[in-house]
């Protein structure tokens, strides 16, 4: 149990020889300084920059992004499996920049389980303790009061080639807590699993949470795990966090288009829309529908003194209902879910979806239909054209 | 009930993989016998047809005579060849000289490869390990030259040590000489297999020990020596099938009038009284001997192994 501070890390991965440099300038003569989106620079690749996040005690942080954003160079800096480039890391108050991985007191769940697959269960459970001279059988104790705690008790003899995808998955977890570390680091620890299997483990993962009582810093690209998992989501593009905040905030408050695009499935619509400012109110214009904000996101918009401009507007496809009078909108595709359909409409060229309730349905949807659509005020996102920034902020 | 249902299912999926090889073998025949029958070919006509040959081996052969022509003497050659006062001294030398170099020569290319899997720039590494692989294209008989020159009374190793030892005519040098001269040979080629086995740890099991606290050499014990291990065990047995065929060209390269009390071995005597003095079936009859105790250890070996080995082997 101890609290983590990441001040302004960067993670830099440098060139291999000059030549190398010389062939990536030659190479990216023509484009502007960025390949893959992240940042090169004299030194080399920059894989993660400016990072600064303080983690308390016993908190559940999540980073979470799309592939190559840096969620897991991040992660691997605070292990000690990759050099720290600039800025200072902090755990339980003491500077760990230099420190061995093995003195950090940390324990990581790997996404390939990394069981040594010579090693029966107990064997690999015990392996950290043995190597730290802890005694037979406190390491006995130690070794089946995780397995009971992860149910994975008539396992132990077992060699992981003879288990499952998801009782390899508990057994690396079992490794990581019999050393009772300050932080657990998790790599992406479900997404080898099945959805069934991963939506069980990610249960799994709240229970352990409450027993285990550690800071936890989880990666993941997965959204859902990151909402439910998370005290706090970080998210991350290229290298740079985006926003960080409980899984509600991010979800009703996105900072940017990014982050509003990120959280939520399915997709948030966007749309081409004008700000309107009148005298202390705001309202945003869609094809001739105009629509006012609620009292917080008007102060909000007051505060930050914001004129009328065009804006990239974001609704969630859960918040645009079909109505009346409202937008006007072809049916593309209507996808039962059970609960729900996805209705698919496109809205002067943009694919617009909406999330209908099956009990409000009063007839179904086919290709080519006519329906209006709409949203209420406090469900608006105003970002920047020129930004991208919601203008709430 | 459920683990016997899971067994049943894999059983089911074991079968039906089966049928499905089978399938596809006889749909797909001409490919297989495209490929195989070349091979097939070559091994029949070089490795079967000349095993023929062995008759010499029970034969007072007689070139002119041909095979069946020439006397049969059953097992007079082996009789001869075991009775013979040298025999002790042959076998004794070839089993040291095979045994030491198993010992020495063995875990080298192993060591290097752990070391090689340790450097982490990949252009170094490939640097490093082309210097490790040259000796192995030097032919044996320039080896052989170098080691003379090298060992010589006035060579570089005598200057370096300031003496005037004539390496080569001590018997008590040969197997040093000949052992260690193989190892700088061959231990770089060698490590290419374990190189390439190595390539399979798992970097995250590696990264795993890291944390869990391991150091280097129980990294090595946990992560990597399990990758390698059976290529390292199938290595070995080959070795020990092997451990009666002591290159011939290279004992007879090094070989001095003063040192054959230690550098006369089996494959040289073969040689000497084969093609030298002509007596062809004495010298099947040594070479039959040589690779019947190779096939004995080789068998025996493997199935040492294969209990030590959760029934891994050849």
């Amino acid at each position: 149990m101890a609290s983590v501070q990441l001040k302004n890390i960067k993670k830099v991965y440098p060139y291999i020889s000059g030549e190398d440099k010389k062939k990536n300038k030659k190479k990216n003569a023509d484009e502007p300084e960025k390949k893959i989106n992240l940042q090169i620079t004299d030194e080399g690749v920059v894989a993660v920059q400016q990072f600064s996040l303080d983690i308390k005690d016993k908190e559940f942080i999540v980073l979470v992004g799309p592939s190559g954003c840096g969620k897991s160079t991040t992660l691997r800096m605070v292990a000690g499996l990759e050099e720290i480039s600039g800025g200072e890391l902090i755990i339980d108050g003491k500077v760990m920049n230099d420190v061995a991985p093995k003195d950090r007191d940390i324990a990581m769940v790997f996404q390939n389980y990394a069981l040594y697959p010579h090693m029966t269960v107990y064997e690999n459970m015990a392996f950290s303790l043995k190597l730290r001279h802890t005694a037979k059988d406190e390491i006995d104790r130690k070794v089946r009061e995780a397995a009971r705690i992860l149910d994975i008790t008539q396992y132990l003899e077992r060699k992981p080639k003879a288990l499952s995808g998801g009782q390899r998955q508990r057994v690396a977890i079992g490794r990581a807590i019999v050393r009772a570390p300050k932080v657990m680091l998790m790599d992406e620890p479900l997404s080898n699993l099945d959805a069934k299997l991963r939506n069980e483990m990610r249960a799994e993962i709240i229970k352990l949470r409450q027993r285990i009582d550690t800071t936890f810093m989880y990666v993941t690209h997965d959204q859902t795990e990151a909402m439910t998992l998370g005290d706090r989501i970080v998210i991350m593009r290229d290298g740079y966090i985006q926003q960080i905040g409980t899984p509600q905030e991010v979800f009703n408050h996105p900072a940017n288009l990014f982050v509003a695009g990120f959280i939520g499935m399915p997709v948030m619509n966007f749309f081409d829309a004008e700000l309107k400012r009148e005298g202390n109110n705001y309202f945003v214009e869609l094809s001739g529908v105009k629509v006012q904000l609620d009292e917080k996101k008007t102060a909000r918009l007051l505060k930050n003194n914001v004129q009328s401009q065009p804006i990239t507007l974001g609704v969630r496809p859960e918040h645009t209902h079909v109505s009346d009078t409202g937008v006007p909108a072809k049916v593309d595709v209507s996808e039962m879910m059970g609960s729900s359909v996805h209705l698919h409409v496109n809205a002067d060229g943009r694919d617009v979806i909406i999330i209908v309730p099956t009990l409000d349905m009063e007839n179904n949807y086919n290709y080519g239909d006519l329906v209006h659509f709409t949203f209420a005020g406090n469900v608006a996102h105003v970002f920047s054209k020129e930004t991208d920034k919601n203008l709430e902020f | 009930m459920k683990k016997t249902s899971e067994s049943a299912a894999a059983g089911s999926g074991g079968n039906s993989k089966m049928h499905n090889t089978l399938v596809y073998f006889r749909q797909h025949w001409q490919l297989y016998v495209i490929f195989m029958l070349p091979a097939f070919l070559l091994t029949i006509i070089f490795r079967y047809i000349p095993m023929g040959g062995i008759a010499i081996a029970f034969t007072e052969y007689n070139p002119i005579r041909g095979i069946f022509g020439s006397e049969w003497v059953g097992f007079e050659h082996f009789q001869r060849f075991l009775s013979s006062p040298d025999f002790m001294r042959y076998l004794v030398n070839t089993l040291k000289l095979s045994v030491f170099g198993l010992l020495w020569g063995f875990p080298a290319p192993i060591l290097l490869a752990f070391l090689l899997n340790r450097i982490l720039s990949a252009k170094t590494k490939q640097k490093i390990q082309l210097v490790l692989y040259m000796p192995n294209f030097i032919s044996v008989i320039v080896l052989c030259g170098i080691v003379r020159i090298l060992l010589a009374p006035t060579g570089m190793v005598n200057m370096m040590l300031g003496t005037s030892f004539n390496f080569m005519t001590m018997p008590s040098a040969f197997r040093t000489i000949y052992i260690a001269s193989g190892i700088w040979q061959g231990a770089g080629w060698a490590s290419i297999i374990y190189t390439a086995a190595l390539s399979n740890a798992s970097k995250e099991l590696k990264e795993a020990a890291v944390i869990d606290g391991a150091n280097i050499i129980q990294q090595i014990k946990a992560v990597e020596w399990p990758a390698i291990k059976d290529t390292v065990l199938i290595q070995f047995i080959m070795s020990v099938g092997n451990i009666m065929s002591v290159g011939f060209e290279k004992a007879y390269a090094l070989q001095t009038d003063l040192n054959l009390n230690a550098s006369e071995i089996i494959s040289t005597y073969v040689y000497k009284k084969g093609l030298l003095d002509g007596d062809y079936g004495f010298s099947t009859a040594v070479g039959l001997f040589n690779t019947v105790i190779n096939v004995i250890l080789l068998v025996t070996m493997n199935s040492l192994v294969k209990k030590m080995n959760d029934g891994k082997g050849i």
